[in-house]
């Protein structure tokens, strides 16, 4: 069975590797979870993100208070993420304690 | 066994809510440390105080390379060479943000 | 241990030391996303096949 991906991303920079990762792990059978948080909030206003979310055995959740601080309303839930995926850093400590690999972007 | 982790903080605009992140951490159940490279912090309030000392309550550090923290803000001094040596005790290490190439 | 180090930019010299530390007696490869396309299922080969993955800035 495929190794599962987890990756926290941080950088407003990368959506490209982001969605290049998660894909290519995706077809390979792996489970992937994505965290935004800080910076990288605001690539949920990028037109893929929704498709992002979209994917199969993919979670993506962001930071509210990230979210919040670089400007946004929480109640303005991106397009692609539910209420329960606004969430708090605990999410990063999922992505280390129950994903077999970590990546940063 | 808890697991370690140390972020890496090399801009101003991301540092503090780094910190954040770090207590994130430490608040499940990990050894969480940060370092401060290149940049002295800007706009402590007593929210990021809080932060920091958190961090180290629950047996964690914030790091420093940079005089000012350490005269300003209490961080703890490392050099380029410990933080490498304390980085290959890490479980996971996070290169947090941006680096700018004027390391401001 | 072994280690595999992400670029995600041109490393400055900071940075190519703490990799030398952090490989030192390791078996360090290393990936550079630093293209223009980069080749993820190479990529996830080195990841899957590592302990540890650092993914510098």
């Amino acid at each position: 069975m495929a190794k599962s991906v987890g990756i926290f991303v941080t950088s407003p920079r990368y959506m490209r590797h982001v969605i290049g990762i998660t894909k290519a792990a995706v077809a390979r059978g792996s489970k992937v979870k994505v965290f935004f948080s800080w910076f990288s909030t605001h690539l949920t206003q990028c037109s893929d993100f929704p498709a992002l979310c979209a994917m199969e055995n993919v979670d993506v959740s962001i930071c509210a208070d990230s979210y919040k601080n670089c400007g946004y309303d929480v109640k303005d839930i991106p397009a692609g993420l539910d209420d329960k995926k606004m969430a708090t850093q605990a999410q990063h400590g999922v992505i280390i304690d129950d994903y077999d690999c970590y990546l940063t972007l | 066994m808890s697991k370690k982790a140390c972020f890496l903080f090399v801009n101003k605009e991301y540092t503090l809510d780094g910190i954040r992140s770090a207590l994130g951490l430490a608040v499940e159940n990990m050894y969480s440390y940060g370092v401060v490279m290149y940049n002295e912090l800007e706009y402590v309030n007593d929210y990021h105080k809080e932060n920091i000392d958190w961090v180290r309550d629950m047996e964690g550090d914030v790091f420093t390379t940079v005089d000012g923290n350490v005269e300003k803000h209490g961080l703890t001094k490392i050099t380029l060479e410990e933080i490498g040596e304390k980085l290959r005790d890490m479980d996971i290490i996070v290169p947090y943000g941006i680096m700018r190439s004027d390391k401001s | 241990m072994k280690l595999l180090n992400v670029y995600r930019t041109t490393p400055n010299d900071d940075v190519k030391k703490l990799v030398e530390i952090v490989s030192r007696d390791r078996e360090a490869q290393s990936f550079d996303l630093n293209v223009e396309a980069p080749d993820y299922n190479k990529m996830l080969d080195m990841v899957f096949d590592a302990d540890q993955t650092i993914c510098w800035w």
